[in-house]
């Protein structure tokens, strides 16, 4: 669980609906080290390594969206695959 | 270059030491890394092998019939040369290997007690077939490519140039968290948001510390004004309206990427723009070369010939894969990066270059043939004259390591005539 602190700042987060019915949200960490410029993408590839390879084969959807109010969606994954 | 005088094989000092010079230059104009060069040191190593080398054949073609195919080797003691030169055996061991490496010395037979024998690259003896190689062929090839695929190791100024340091990390200078978003969203255009957006250069501190900064905000804030804006003033004045053409042209580079390499990729926003950034930076040398138009649709042209390239290796196995294109376009990818193309195009065109020169020789030396038996289109013109026409449609193609193969192949010819002639008589 990340600190509230880091939760504001992520620049994404990824809301993802399990098999077992649990919906959780994740907050990306978006600097390689801990002055690091943001670098969203780099959040994004690592939500998406989040599940495809640590829930891998748990989840039936995952949505990552910007991560501030009304954001945008920026990247839809159904069964294990990006769509 | 040898010279047939009474039959006898006989090296020209002065020759073989040009050619040494020039197999030197272009092996080093050639190589990127300091430790494959060759160095002044080395140099003086190669000259002592060449100088007693042809001391050696010169002897030895006054006493015997040599094969001009299949000369002996240089036979020489690791310990001689280092005597001869001042310096250690070991010394003597290094630069021998390097320049094996160079293609210089191509092939060592070490005999124990009896010492080394030493071949060298016909090409330094003057003895190989006639090679159009000669010339930087990369500077042929992409004029605007060559200035930032760089050639050479990056070395300091002399003179020490006062700059202020650029800092990423810090918020001075650049924009605040609150606009990191908006920073992303103009992806390939560092300098144009610096330039539009006044808050950008302004300084990022907060107006409600009591800092030395805050005592006096305005005058500050004049004087660091400027120091930005006029960075982007002079890159946009030196691109001018260009810059908006040039971005198109790494968008359709990535289009074309994409669909040609990645065609099952879905990417978001935030991500294209970070890989656009990536081919800025690492296939278009951030733009600095100042280019024409043509010389710019050009180097386009060289790009997706690279593309086509990796797609047609991708498509010979099913053991080839390249990485994702964050990776595969990261500039400091030195392993598996779109980068290495530029090498395989090199390489690509440089073997059309030489097989069209090739083909031009092999014209000319069966015209002189013909010529020769009386025989072909140009049976009825001189030989002044047919040395014209070929000398004009060579200089079309406007390739001097051509001219020069050419000059040896006429010399060839022609020495060939004479000799027949004598033979004859």
């Amino acid at each position: 669980m990340l600190s509230e602190r880091l939760q504001r700042e992520a620049l994404s987060k990824c809301i993802v609906w399990f098999y077992d019915g649990n919906v959780r949200t994740f907050y990306s960490l978006d600097k390689t080290h801990q002055r690091a410029k943001a670098n969203k993408s780099l959040g994004m590839r690592r939500l998406e390594k989040m599940l495809m390879e640590t829930f891998k084969g748990q989840w039936e959807t995952a949505i990552i969206y910007e991560n501030k109010v009304n954001g945008n969606e920026l990247a839809r994954f159904k069964r294990g695959a990006r769509v | 270059m040898k010279k047939t005088t009474n039959h006898k094989l006989h090296f020209d000092y002065g020759r073989v030491f040009q050619n040494t010079k020039s197999f030197i230059d272009l092996h080093n104009s050639r190589q990127t890394k300091l430790t494959q060069k060759l160095n002044a040191n080395h140099r003086a190593t190669a000259e002592l092998i060449v100088r007693l080398y042809l001391k050696q054949l010169n002897k030895a073609a006054q006493l015997d019939q040599l094969d001009t195919k299949s000369l002996p080797g240089f036979n020489t003691y690791n310990e001689s040369l280092a005597k001869c030169k001042g310096c250690t055996k070991r010394t003597i061991i290094n630069h021998r290997e390097r320049l094996v490496n160079a293609r210089f010395i191509i092939k060592e037979n070490h005999c124990g007690q009896g010492g080394v024998e030493i071949w060298l690259n016909p090409e330094v003896l003057g003895m190989a077939k006639l090679s159009t190689s000669c010339g930087d062929n990369v500077m042929k090839i992409g004029e605007v490519a060559s200035l930032f695929y760089e050639k050479a190791k990056n070395f300091h100024p002399l003179v020490h140039e006062q700059q202020e340091q650029e800092n990423n990390n810090s918020n001075v200078g650049k924009s605040v968290t609150t606009e990191k978003d908006h920073d992303q969203e103009y992806g390939v255009l560092p300098h144009r948001r610096d330039h539009k957006s006044g808050k950008a250069t302004g300084t990022g501190h907060e107006q409600d510390k009591n800092t030395e900064e805050n005592a006096n905000p305005a005058s500050n804030r004049q004087e660091k004004a400027p120091e930005k804006p006029c960075k982007a003033e002079k890159q946009e004045q030196k691109l001018g309206a260009g810059r908006i053409f040039l971005l198109t042209l790494i968008r359709q580079f990535w289009a074309y990427a994409r669909k040609v390499l990645y065609p099952d990729l879905v990417l978001s926003d935030p991500e294209e723009k970070e890989i656009l950034n990536l081919i800025w930076e690492s296939v278009y040398g951030k733009l600095q070369w100042q280019a024409t138009e043509k010389e710019c649709l050009n180097y386009q042209e060289t790009a997706y010939s690279r593309i086509n390239m990796v797609a047609r290796w991708l498509a010979r196995s099913p053991g080839h894969w390249i990485p994702k294109p964050h990776i595969y376009f990261h500039p400091n990818n030195e392993r598996n990066g779109f980068k290495k193309t530029w090498l395989w195009y090199v390489k690509q065109e440089t073997l059309k270059l030489e097989i069209r020169n090739q083909l031009l020789l092999q014209q000319v030396k069966t015209e002189w043939q013909q010529h020769e038996q009386d025989k072909g289109r140009f049976r009825e013109k001189t030989r002044l004259q047919l040395f014209r026409i070929q000398q004009k449609r060579l200089a079309k193609y406007r390739d001097e390591s051509l001219n020069q193969a050419y000059q040896q192949c006429l010399h060839r010819c022609l020495h060939l005539q004479d000799l027949k002639r004598k033979h004859h008589a």
